[in-house]
């Protein structure tokens, strides 16, 4: 696959008073991005109180792109000493807050913020690790049906896959023993996580999956490389109203499940195929599913609700939800299901 | 002549060879796009065996594509380049050598602190960047006014 040395785009938004300037970034000389330099000067001069350089997806830079690039910000720094220069870098690219912090560290009006270390505030509640064996009974009951369903979107043995935000890394695993990948590539935002998914794989002896560090925007993986991709419990499907709109409070979208025809579609996809399918209390023992839905409530209404600061009042009601449908999973004529969506979609070559 | 920006101390024989390159140098200066190239393909090397390939990958050809882009600027084209990785247990080294032009010889052997606070020396912003990310730098000269950049990565803990 070729790769290009410069092949970046730049871009000012007026609203949000932001230069957001990505892909590789490589010239051989100041005068192939002349024209970048030039709207990056023109976008500062024309700023207000704060300006932000946004870098988070900038993945390759050269020194020749950087100190020029320096030079414009440490000028525009001076020109106007009270406003403020705010460059965001992405915790993804090591190298980035580093190099930039040089430049901070010259100029009293120019600061690195990187971007996604308090991006997440969901994530602190699937890191603690009581969480874990949830995560896990989670994977055993929804593993039976996705074995049987993967096959129909396209995944079968020897392919190259990446995994994205594979959380603890137990999907990843059984896809590694179930279809035996070529290559295997498992990505998520927590190291915690992460860490834990590379103790569990070589207990397992499955050493060839590689773990990587990112995001579902921000992955340091080349396009094209991949047979099958997939993502799976990051874009939630709830019904519950009450959920949708606790995940909304976090900027998290619920409803993604019905809406992932139209966002494949969007996205250019073909061959799309959207189902579903029904985890329920008579997959296996009740209990497991039980044990599930009280880990959800302990982490929705006893830890993200109370970190949104609703009342007591609507947190016990939205406890009782809970309570009731594990009342269900567990009574003996009760049936209690747990809806998850399917789909996928093929990148057109 | 060594000039250590956070140097790691390895004992050069315990490094073992992973990979080796080497180019006719009239071809290497003949394209600028092959530093990016040849950067991108020893950092994936490099990665190989880091916890996190990808980012480690990305993180150490930052500087190797920094260190190949001025072997691109300061090299004759005479003779060979040679691009090396050599490993241990502590460290991953990625190694650049080349024939600068002799009438650089003072201003590649007039290296000390002060010079390199004035920014003259050709790896003057190299430096910089090694510092700035925390990696080990080396430069060797010998009297064939040949030049030998090195770069000590540490493959577990360059990128947490």
């Amino acid at each position: 696959m070729s790769r290009q040395t410069s092949s970046f785009s730049a871009e000012f938004n007026e609203i949000n008073q932001e230069i957001v300037l990505s892909g590789r970034m490589r010239p051989r000389s100041v005068q192939e991005i002349a024209s970048v330099i030039n709207m990056v000067r023109r976008s500062l001069a024309e700023s207000g109180s704060t300006a932000y350089v946004n870098v988070k997806r900038l993945t390759h830079m050269n020194m020749t792109a950087f100190r020029c690039l320096a030079e414009v910000l440490k000028s525009a720094c001076e020109q106007k000493p009270q406003r403020m220069i705010v460059v965001v870098t992405s915790s993804v690219i090591a190298w980035s807050a580093p190099l930039f912090q040089t430049l901070a560290s010259t100029q009293p009006n120019l600061s690195v913020e990187i971007y996604d270390s308090a991006f997440y505030p969901e994530q602190t509640f699937v890191e603690d690790e009581s969480f874990i064996p949830i995560l896990r009974t989670q994977t055993k009951m929804t593993w039976r049906h996705e074995r049987e369903i993967l096959p129909r979107h396209g995944l079968r043995d020897g392919l190259t896959i990446a995994d994205i935000c594979c959380g603890i890394g137990d999907f990843a695993t059984l896809i590694k023993r179930q279809f035996n990948p070529t290559r295997l590539v498992a990505l998520d935002h927590s190291k915690k996580s992460l860490e834990y998914a590379r103790r569990v794989a070589a207990e397992f002896g499955l050493n060839s999956i590689e773990y990587t560090y990112g995001d579902a925007s921000q992955m340091l993986l080349a396009d094209n490389q991949f047979d099958f991709v997939t993502c799976r419990h990051s874009l939630q499907i709830w019904t519950y109203e009450q959920v949708a709109k606790l995940f909304s409070h976090f900027d998290m979208d619920v409803e993604m499940g019905p809406k992932s025809r139209r966002l494949l579609n969007d996205a250019g996809f073909d061959a799309i195929k959207v189902e579903s399918f029904m985890v329920t209390n008579l997959d296996g023992d009740p209990q497991d599913f039980a044990d599930v839905i009280e880990a959800w409530e302990t982490v929705y209404a006893g830890q993200m609700a109370v970190r949104r600061g609703d009342t007591p009042d609507f947190i016990r009601r939205f406890r009782q939800g809970f309570k009731d449908h594990v009342l269900a999973a567990l009574h003996p004529k009760g049936y209690a299901g747990w809806p998850i969506w399917a789909a996928s979609g093929r990148k057109p070559y | 002549m060594i000039m250590t920006g956070q140097h790691i101390s390895a004992k050069p024989g315990a490094l073992k060879n992973m990979a080796a390159l080497a180019l006719d140098v009239g071809l290497f200066i003949s394209e600028f796009r092959l530093c990016d190239t040849i950067a991108e393909y020893l950092a994936d090397l490099l990665a190989q065996s880091h916890e996190d390939p990808a980012r480690c990958a990305n993180f150490s050809s930052l500087l190797i594509n920094e260190i190949i882009e001025l072997a691109f600027r300061s090299a004759i084209p005479v003779g060979r380049i040679d691009f090396n990785l050599l490993r241990n247990e502590a460290l991953v080294r990625a190694s650049v050598a080349f024939s600068y032009d002799r009438n650089n010889r003072a201003a590649w052997s007039s290296f000390d602190r002060s010079a390199d606070s004035s920014g003259q020396h050709p790896a003057h912003h190299l430096m910089m960047l090694a510092q700035a990310i925390g990696v080990s730098l080396d430069i060797e000269i010998d009297g064939d006014d040949r030049v030998t950049l090195i770069a000590d990565f540490l493959p577990r803990e360059a990128v947490r």
